[in-house]
């Protein structure tokens, strides 16, 4: 599968990404690294990286290596990117500790990394390096600081640095978070929660039905589906003062998307007697009527620049996804194959559309389509229904919904269907997960 | 939703007493069995019965059926002027949550429409949808997705 992730860097995005590496104050070694990526286009498979054991002398500094060893790890497998390999015994050899890159190679390791945990006056400073195991060149030597409490953030920086050098990819996971549906209080409320499902916060406590939670581009606005008031109604929350206003427009407000590059959120309103999307300001303000047909216009997704929208309606019969210029024009059909497709998402990246689709034997799976309709890839299979998906902020893994063990339960994988695995264990059922785009 | 329980007693008094509609719009079970019942505590003892009225998937249209059911819940409303009723629209657990929300709006409008055509004033009618939020029978098969694909009226 790596194969197929590397065929489809660009010539202007390896520029980029070189251009990237070449600059960065400490030293990434551009040349072995493009050197590297070359040689894992004609490899398949994932990655596989001796992660050694960090140095430290001190005991402080011994438990700083041994938590931020955890963190690299952790994060390293989340990525679905690698297969992680214990240091051989002799890893090291001679006086001088040099790399033993005959062990390492005897191993079946591709990439070495490791370094060591220092203490600058109470300052934590991680040395790493990475290595390429068959040639025994550097790909990279960066050092990472913080204090006690950032040992966690240095060590998933490390773990997107070693993406982006090994993958060529701008990797955006560590850090991020998401917003999610949960009824483990008996009441649906909304939830945020880490890119790895850790450190759950309860947002809403309304004791009511909250659904479909969206938080905008710049991270400022949660966005929601709320019925208090005994009907659905859209509300926004100013994330950094807490404010929170009701829209109540007529209409279903369900499934909100905030169109990117503008403050504006859209959701379905019914204010002529049909479901119509609209875009609505921050302060709930009716900016504008987007759709135009008769039936059910829902869910809409924007493009990364906010210039087009993806949206489910209903107008050719069955629920089908359409795309459309948001200043207007005629919606193009994009979903062809199935009678029932919903949910889309569009891809940080830009070029796909990732959605599901009820199928003819009752299962509801997840496919991935490009924006011009071509190259429809099924993602799950054989595993009831699979719904909501949501990219993560760079594109390279998905998060959705599975109920194929039992109760409906947040889910990641990568992009292209592999390493699909349960995200989190948490009471009650889980749904609409939204992964942000901002940090 | 208060009227639920009621509404169901009712319902089941008919079905114990021979009717075969299972939906069968009737005055409150007090009134018919006991036609001496006081008014003022009619109400509080037992509700009225609107008949629920069920779609195919996808669908919003009303059936012939519905409509026959629609037909008898107008006659009841014409006979209580002073009820206002919500309409739910409900949807089964198939197909996606967003998408049955709006769904459900379309299939509590339709009643909504049919019923003012009837002569119910507009006034009197809301509508809400639930989707599939709050399911009548939460089975997983045809059987269930069949009870669970209707519109519910509450009166108020």
């Amino acid at each position: 599968m790596n194969v197929m992730r590397m065929k489809r860097i660009s010539i202007p995005r390896l520029f980029v990404t070189l251009f990237c590496l070449l600059i960065l104050p400490l030293t990434l070694r551009a040349e072995n690294a493009r050197e590297y990526i070359a040689i894992r286009k004609q490899g398949a498979g994932r990655i596989s990286v001796v992660l050694d054991k960090t140095v430290a002398k001190g005991g402080r500094e011994s438990e700083w290596a041994r938590s931020v060893d955890g963190t690299i790890r952790s994060g390293l497998d989340f990525t679905g990117l690698f297969n992680l390999l214990p240091a051989p015994l002799n890893v090291r050899q001679g006086q001088a500790g040099a790399l033993n890159f005959s062990a390492l190679n005897s191993v079946g390791a591709e990439v070495y990394a490791g370094g060591s945990m220092s203490n600058q006056s109470g300052k934590a400073i991680l040395d790493m390096s990475v290595y390429d195991a068959l040639s025994g060149k550097l790909l990279m030597k960066k050092a990472y600081s913080g204090d006690e409490t950032q040992l966690r953030s240095m060590g998933y920086r490390f773990c997107a640095d070693l993406v982006e050098l090994l993958t060529g990819k701008k990797c955006l996971l560590f850090g991020s978070k998401m917003v999610f549906v949960s009824n483990r209080t008996g009441f649906k409320e909304i939830y945020m929660c880490d890119f790895d499902g850790q450190n759950v916060v309860q947002l809403t406590a309304s004791k009511s039905i909250s659904l479909t939670p969206a938080v905008s581009a710049d991270g400022k606005y949660l966005a929601w589906t709320d019925y208090t008031s005994g009907r659905p109604d859209l509300y926004i929350r100013n994330l950094a003062d807490k404010t929170t206003i009701r829209v109540g427009k007529p209409g279903v407000n369900i499934a909100p998307a905030w169109r990117n590059s503008t403050d504006e959120v859209a959701t379905t309103l019914t204010l002529d007697g049909d479901q119509e999307l609209y875009l609505i300001r921050p302060d709930g303000k009716l900016s504008r009527r987007l759709t135009f047909s008769r039936g059910i216009d829902v869910s809409p997704t924007f493009s990364p620049d906010g210039s087009k929208m993806a949206f489910v309606s209903q107008r050719s019969g069955m629920p089908q996804i359409f795309i459309q210029e948001v200043e207007g024009g005629t919606a193009r059909r994009v979903t062809f194959s199935g009678n029932y497709n919903t949910q889309p998402s569009w891809s940080p990246l830009g070029d796909k559309i990732a959605y599901s689709s009820l199928q003819k034997n009752g299962e509801i799976n997840i496919f991935i389509i490009n924006v011009d309709g071509s190259g429809l890839l099924q993602l799950t299979s054989g595993s009831k229904y699979n719904e909501y998906p949501s990219w993560s902020p760079d594109g390279s893994m998905i998060t959705f919904t599975s109920t194929r063990q039992g109760g409906r339960k947040l889910f990641v994988m990568n992009a292209d269907g592999t390493n699909q695995r349960q995200l989190m264990h948490m009471d009650g059922d889980q749904q609409q997960p939204s992964w942000l785009r901002a940090k | 939703m208060k009227n639920t329980l009621p509404g169901f007693i009712g319902a089941a008094m008919i079905v114990l007493a021979g009717c075969s509609s299972k939906s069968a719009v009737t005055e409150s079970p007090a009134s018919a069995s006991a036609p001496d019942t006081a008014p003022a505590s009619s109400s509080a003892v037992a509700g009225p019965v609107l008949g629920d009225i069920f779609f195919s998937f996808d669908s919003s249209a009303l059936s012939t059926e519905a409509q026959d059911q629609l037909k008898q819940n107008a006659a009841w409303l014409q006979n209580h002027g002073a009820q206002s009723v919500v309409i739910q629209g409900h949807c089964d657990e198939r197909g996606t949550d967003e998408y049955n929300i709006a769904l459900g709006e379309r299939r509590a409008v339709s009643a909504k429409q049919y019923l003012t055509t009837l002569g119910v004033s507009d006034a009197r009618l809301s509508t809400v949808s639930y989707g599939e939020e709050k399911p009548f029978d939460p089975g997983h098969n045809e059987e269930a997705w069949s009870k669970n694909r209707r519109d519910h009226f509450v009166t108020k």
